[in-house]
């Protein structure tokens, strides 16, 4: 803010620990290191944090270079708050069989809901995007 | 002893607990002794008073735990009296409370709070990060020490401890706008940190080695572009809601100073820098004697069009090459950039009357540079004149500068241009522009004298030699040619009508009937379908004609006027 008052800049989050939410629906969270004119962003020593309900799960990544215009939001972790949180955590391979469970139930819920609109003559029309999570 | 135990638990847990009735009630009420003014207990009250909490009431006992290397022996020391309450400390921290936000007037005892769950919880929040076990830093301040990600390494900012004192209020901008609860929070943290005991041993600070990957000189090239975006030449416009806003802060900040309310505290503006913009170069190179333009073409300007080809009849010039059209067409194109010039001066003003001094020299000016021919010496020097006419660019040239010449090199144009009319209406063959003079000739054609037009006119009826028609035939045939010469008439029949004496038998008279009657046998003698069409047909035509010819000729006359009219 220091730099450019009355604007929203990325200068001064530099070298500390964001959570970076992107378009596809990951959860990214790393130190910022670098940034561009575009919000592309550099994340050190990342992990992708999964949710399933109140647990979580992290898988960690490294370094990550993340396209700006794949961001959807992004903000600084207090690292003292950091772990006061209600959330579980618990490892990587039952956080994604969680995960798994929870998009099979997702899709049986949609193939119904599917199913019952068609059987009252009603479709409604596919998002074929990427931004649907 | 019982504070060892207690230092593990929440504070709010102890609270919550009855105490030793001892403890509860002269917590309340000032029947103490005297202040200890022991050295031991300065720091604690400087605590105290720097913090100011006023939603805390155990700042005595949390100033305890604040830090862990705090001297042993001052802790030694309160623990003794921590159970008594009867600290001076603990009383100002109560009245402290008391002043605060808390909804109950007093505090009936230490164990009922008189707080609401959600206060507590936050006070327990805030506790817990002052509390020693496990030692955390209250505060993530700009310059954090990164952490690893895996096993926390919970190493304390010492810039916690150190922190400017100026600093009390949120160091955001004036632009951050927190939910008064966060504020305060905020706030609460701040003021627990900026106490810093001078005794306190500096903690070292656990280096980021990762730190400044990004450079200085990046960070500023980062901004630099950012602020390049944003820069405009009418800030008002563009960003409108922020200038304003800064006004209406700076206005509130100089306000607030005049009356002493605050010292002059500078609010941050953003300012974007100016910077030139790239200069435009020349891409399209010009060599002297090179075959057309050398191909230098860039994105800005791509490769120029070829100069435009003349097209067309070409009559042998003698000795003129293509050169010459050039020249000639470079020259209209000056003249046309003077032109625009007194168009642009007159857009603004009204239409007609009031040239300024400037604007009537330019005019002037131009009309000089057209070289049109001098009256007596119409044949001559009308080179350069009729070049420019014989030019379609060349005849909007004079179209439009026609209406802003004076009357008399209006008509003197306008002698000239009738007088070579054959020739032109042949060059004209062609492009078929001269009818964009017709406009703008026909009003000045009203301001000839008799003796003028009979001059101009005279011209036509030339026979000219190894040729068996007349000049005015070819001009008959030309839609331009055969309007003007129309108006002409008309005109002559006009001031023949309006005034008597030129009836009388003169000179000039004869040659008007001469010429008159020339005319008329000229376009009966012509089929109707070579006969152009007039722009115009004037109405006294025919009456003039009548006079003049014998009835045969004019029922001739009339038939193939008729018909040209029709076409």
């Amino acid at each position: 803010m220091n730099y450019m008052p009355g604007t929203a800049s990325l200068i001064e989050d530099i070298d500390k620990k964001h959570l970076v939410l992107l378009r596809d629906g990951r959860t990214l969270i790393g130190f910022l290191r670098s940034i561009d004119q575009f919000a592309n962003l550099v994340l050190h020593q990342t992990v992708e944090r999964i949710h399933v309900g109140k647990k979580y799960g992290d898988i960690p990544r490294g370094i990550f270079v993340v396209r700006g215009e794949n961001v959807v939001l992004l903000g600084e972790i207090d690292l003292e708050k950091e772990s006061d949180t209600p959330l579980q955590q618990v490892s990587i391979e039952e956080i994604l069989e969680e995960q798994r469970v929870e998009q099979q139930a997702k899709l049986e819920a949609e193939k119904l809901k599917v199913q019952a609109l068609k059987d009252r003559g009603l479709s409604i029309p596919r998002a074929d995007t990427l931004d649907e999570y | 002893m019982s504070t060892s135990t207690s230092e593990k638990q929440p504070l709010w847990i102890r609270l919550l607990t009855p105490e030793p009735p001892s403890t509860s009630s002269s917590g309340l009420h000032s029947s103490q002794g005297p202040e200890k003014s022991c050295s031991p207990l300065a720091p604690e009250e400087e605590l105290v008073s720097a913090s100011q909490l006023e939603e805390e009431e155990e700042n005595e006992n949390e100033e305890e735990n604040l830090d862990p290397d705090l001297a042993l022996d001052v802790e030694e020391e309160e623990e003794e009296e921590e159970n008594s309450l009867g600290d001076p400390a603990v009383l100002t921290a109560v009245h402290n409370a008391q002043k605060g936000l808390l909804s109950s007037p007093g505090i009936k005892a230490p164990g009922v709070l008189g707080m609401s769950p959600t206060s507590l919880y936050f006070l327990c929040q805030t506790l817990d990060y002052l509390s020693p076990s496990p030692f955390r830093p209250t505060h993530a301040s700009t310059s954090s020490p990164a952490r690893h990600f895996g096993p926390r390494l919970l190493s304390p900012d010492p810039s916690l401890f150190c922190s400017s004192p100026t600093l009390q209020s949120p160091r955001f901008s004036h632009l951050t706008q927190l939910h008064p609860q966060h504020q305060r929070m905020l706030q609460l943290q701040q003021q627990s940190r900026t106490p810093s005991p001078p005794a306190k041993k500096p903690w070292s600070q656990q280096p980021d080695p990762y730190a400044n990957l990004m450079t200085q000189k990046e960070k500023d090239w980062v901004i630099k572009v950012q602020m390049v975006q944003l820069q405009s030449e009418n800030p008002s416009l563009d960003d409108c809601y922020y200038q304003k806003y800064y006004q209406k802060l700076e206005k509130r900040q100089a306000d607030e100073e005049l009356l002493g309310q605050r010292s002059k505290v500078e609010s941050l503006k953003l300012v974007t820098p100016y910077i030139q913009k790239a200069e435009a170069y020349e891409s399209v190179v010009r060599i002297e004697g090179s075959l057309g333009q050398v191909a230098v073409s860039t994105c800005f300007s791509p490769r120029r069009a070829i100069d435009a080809v003349p097209h067309g009849t070409q009559e042998p010039e003698i000795g003129a090459t293509s050169s010459q059209r050039l020249r000639v067409l470079y020259w209209i194109e000056k003249m046309f950039l003077q032109l625009l010039e007194i168009e642009e001066g007159q857009k603004d003003g009204p239409s007609r009357p009031c040239y300024s001094e400037q604007q009537r020299n330019q005019v002037e000016k131009l009309f000089q540079s057209l070289n049109t021919p001098e009256q007596n010496h119409l044949d001559e020097a009308a080179d350069g004149f009729l070049q420019v006419l014989s030019v379609r660019k060349g005849k909007a040239l004079v179209a439009r500068l026609l209406p802003f010449l004076p009357q008399d090199r209006a008509v003197s144009l306008l002698l000239a241009i009738t007088h070579h009319l054959p020739l032109l209406v042949r060059r004209d063959a062609a492009d078929q522009a001269l009818q964009m003079l017709f406009q703008p000739l026909s009003k000045y054609i009203n301001h000839l004298t008799f003796h003028e037009l009979l001059q101009g006119l005279q011209g036509l009826m030339l026979l000219p030699p190894g040729s068996s028609e007349r000049l005015v035939t070819a001009v008959l045939q030309n839609q331009f040619g055969i309007s003007l010469l129309y108006a002409l008439l008309s005109h002559g029949e006009k001031l023949v009508c309006l005034d008597s004496s030129l009836e009388e038998s003169n000179s000039d008279h004869t040659v008007w009937t001469d010429i008159v009657i020339l005319i008329a046998w000229e376009i009966a003698q012509m089929p109707a379908t070579s006969l152009a069409e007039p722009l115009a047909f004037p109405s006294n035509l025919l009456p003039l004609f009548c006079r003049h010819v014998d009835k045969q000729l004019v029922q001739q006359l009339e038939a193939t006027m008729q018909l040209a009219w029709i076409y």
